[in-house]
């Protein structure tokens, strides 16, 4: 049995929207997460999929305690990540590593690379003083970019050479998970399968846990084993990822996996509109205004998440029977 | 191992230069202003040897003559020889604009770090204080200030660098309130640096450049109010050798000896702009807004 290093016990979070008029202040609310139940073990990969607003990159802060829960419990290992003393605080914030969707903006950019990648050595004291050069230049070897890069400032590279210093970051530390938002999007797709090819290799090889950020569904199913697709604010349907893509079981996945584009298929625009703003919530299930299969009791009943094998959970009243 | 120490070395101090002195040399009028404030900074270290007098020492008997090979640039009302006075003159400016300066910003970057690390009330308190230094226009405060710490260099000094914490503090924490909010600090801070250490490392050196300018800039400022505010006589004592003093002494001979207040006016009006050009060639070169090869 693997140790489980992250849960997620019915988390919420909710922004409060400030005053809409001058005089009365209303205030309404924003569920960016709504009851959200996940469970992380090590050597876990995991891929969070859905489309811009449904709380990925939320979900992500939260468990990296950069915003607290407004309900339920972030767990890391047996601790509540909202009272970590200073000792565990510290742990933590070796044991995981996040990689910034804006890599160039998550570093210094009065820094060198060098001193860039020294810092989290330096600061959790990896190695003496004297090692330090040799480790930045085992670093950045690993992630394949050329010692020379070592002097320039991060203005000065490219975007994929800035996304592989940010990885080459994360791994300064020797972290046990790390955490990846968008972290290939926007690339070339040569550098794409590089920077895919390294993490891949890195999972593969130090059993790193990984969670991951994407809304491509390719990326998804190369990288992790296992995806949660979320929908304004909760997890839809989780699974194996061979599962999930080869019979998706909740409509909102199966209309993901339509607009994927192929080779052998027509594209369709299965998903119709936008996604509905978690400020007001539909009564009933969140996913029904667009679902090609809405039902009456959809607009009632809010479906939870339920299980469908012991690796599979769907949050749909009426599943999906037919594999696409 | 050593051999690699130096060939980083040289790549370090080569990457200063083309960070540093190209962008500074490509601003020709810089260069300018550079040399002439080094000429001024070289007389004024060098004034007890380049001095022919002392330049207190009064010989009324030589009073009032002009330009001549024993008194180069004449003598005034009290037969003091002005070019002595004009480089010890030069040293106290250059003093003056510099500690005031250097005091104004300590303080007005402790506020201004303070206010927007901190915010909150204490941030609120520290703005209204800086809003209230602000209110009063450089000269009127520092007269003010003079009025209630007496005359002297060393209230001079700090009169006017009261007179600059205002505008060091408000500029300084706007930086900081936009270096806050960039993703490098969150990271820093998920990484698990230390507070003091985030401050020192990643906030102090992303607004440096722009406050380094805007001191630049002020050097020219202080020496200006350093001169008026002993013009008005509520400056430096006489018979001190101050350029705004010799202004002044001169005033009432202005028709019969032009050189009393020309020679020290004169000298005053270059090191002003030398100075301006250099601040321009500054903020042109480092602050990122009118950078042209970004």
């Amino acid at each position: 049995m693997q140790e489980t290093i992250f849960s997620l016990l019915d988390v919420e979070r909710v922004y409060t929207l400030g005053a809409t008029g001058w005089f009365h202040r209303e205030t309404r609310q924003l569920k960016a997460l709504d009851g959200v139940r996940l469970e992380l073990k090590r050597g876990d990969t995991l891929a969070l999929v859905g489309e811009s607003g449904s709380g990925k990159s939320t979900l992500i802060r939260l468990m990296l305690g950069l915003e607290p829960a407004s309900d339920g419990r972030v767990l890391y290992g047996q601790h509540d990540l909202a009272h970590l003393d200073a000792e565990a605080r510290k742990r933590f914030a070796r044991e995981v590593a996040f990689i910034y969707q804006n890599a160039r903006g998550s570093m210094n950019p009065r820094m060198r690379i060098a001193d860039i990648l020294a810092e989290p050595i330096r600061l959790h004291r990896l190695c003496e003083e004297q090692a330090i050069p040799a480790r930045v230049e085992a670093l950045i070897a690993r992630v394949g970019l050329p010692a020379g890069l070592l002097q320039r400032f991060p203005g000065e590279l490219s975007g994929g050479q800035v996304r592989r210093i940010a990885i080459a970051r994360a791994l300064a530390a020797e972290p046990t998970v790390i955490m990846a938002d968008e972290s290939v999007a926007g690339l070339d797709v040569s550098v794409q399968a590089q920077v895919l090819n390294l993490l891949r290799d890195l999972c593969r090889e130090s059993g790193i846990t990984l969670v991951f950020i994407t809304h491509d569904l390719g990326v998804a199913s190369y990288l992790c084993e296992k995806i949660a697709v979320l929908y304004l604010g909760r997890i839809v349907e989780q699974g194996p990822t061979h599962d999930i893509l080869s019979a998706p079981r909740h409509p909102y996945t199966k209309a993901l996996l339509q607009a994927f584009p192929r080779f052998d298929a027509p594209l369709c625009a299965s998903l119709k509109g936008e996604i509905p703003s978690p400020v007001n919530l539909p009564k009933g299930c969140r996913f029904a205004g667009r679902c090609a299969q809405v039902q009456p009791a959809c607009l009632e009943v809010d479906p939870p998440l339920t299980l469908l094998t012991p690796e599979r959970q769907v949050a749909c009243l009426f599943p999906v029977v037919n594999p696409c | 191992m050593s051999h690699a120490l130096d060939l980083s070395a040289s790549i370090q101090a080569s990457s200063w230069r083309r960070r540093f002195l190209q962008p500074l040399m490509r601003q020709r009028s810089a260069v300018v202003g550079l040399v002439i404030i080094l000429a001024y900074v070289l007389a004024a270290l060098f004034a007890p040897w380049l001095a022919t007098h002392d330049p207190t020492a009064q010989d009324l008997g030589a009073a009032l003559q002009g330009p001549s090979a024993a008194h180069w640039l004449g003598t005034d009302s009290f037969g003091q020889d002005l070019y002595s006075r004009l480089l010890y003159g030069a040293q106290l400016a250059l003093i003056i604009g510099f500690a005031s300066v250097a005091l104004g910003l300590v303080v007005g970057v402790a506020i201004g770090l303070a206010a927007g690390l901190i915010g909150g009330r204490t941030e609120w308190v520290l703005m209204r204080i800086v809003d209230g230094l602000l209110a009063f226009p450089e000269l009127i405060l520092a007269m003010a200030f003079m009025a209630v710490l007496g005359l002297g260099t060393e209230n001079l000094v700090y009169a006017l660098a009261l007179s600059f914490v205002g505008p060091f503090a408000r500029m300084t924490r706007g930086d900081v309130l936009q270096v806050k909010s960039q993703p490098f600090i969150e990271a820093a801070r998920l990484m698990g640096v230390p507070t003091l250490a985030i401050i020192w490392r990643h906030v102090l050196p992303n607004v440096v450049s722009p406050i380094l300018v805007q001191a630049g800039m002020r050097v020219s400022i202080a020496i200006l109010l350093e001169s008026g505010l002993s013009f008005l006589g509520i400056g430096v004592v006489p018979p001190t050798p101050d350029w705004g003093l010799m202004i002044a002494e001169g005033r009432g001979f202005i028709t019969i000896a032009p050189w009393i207040s020309g020679v020290p006016g004169v000298a005053l009006a270059i090191l002003l702009v030398a100075l301006n050009l250099l601040g321009d060639g500054l903020r042109d070169a480092f602050d990122p807004n009118t950078q042209k090869d970004a």
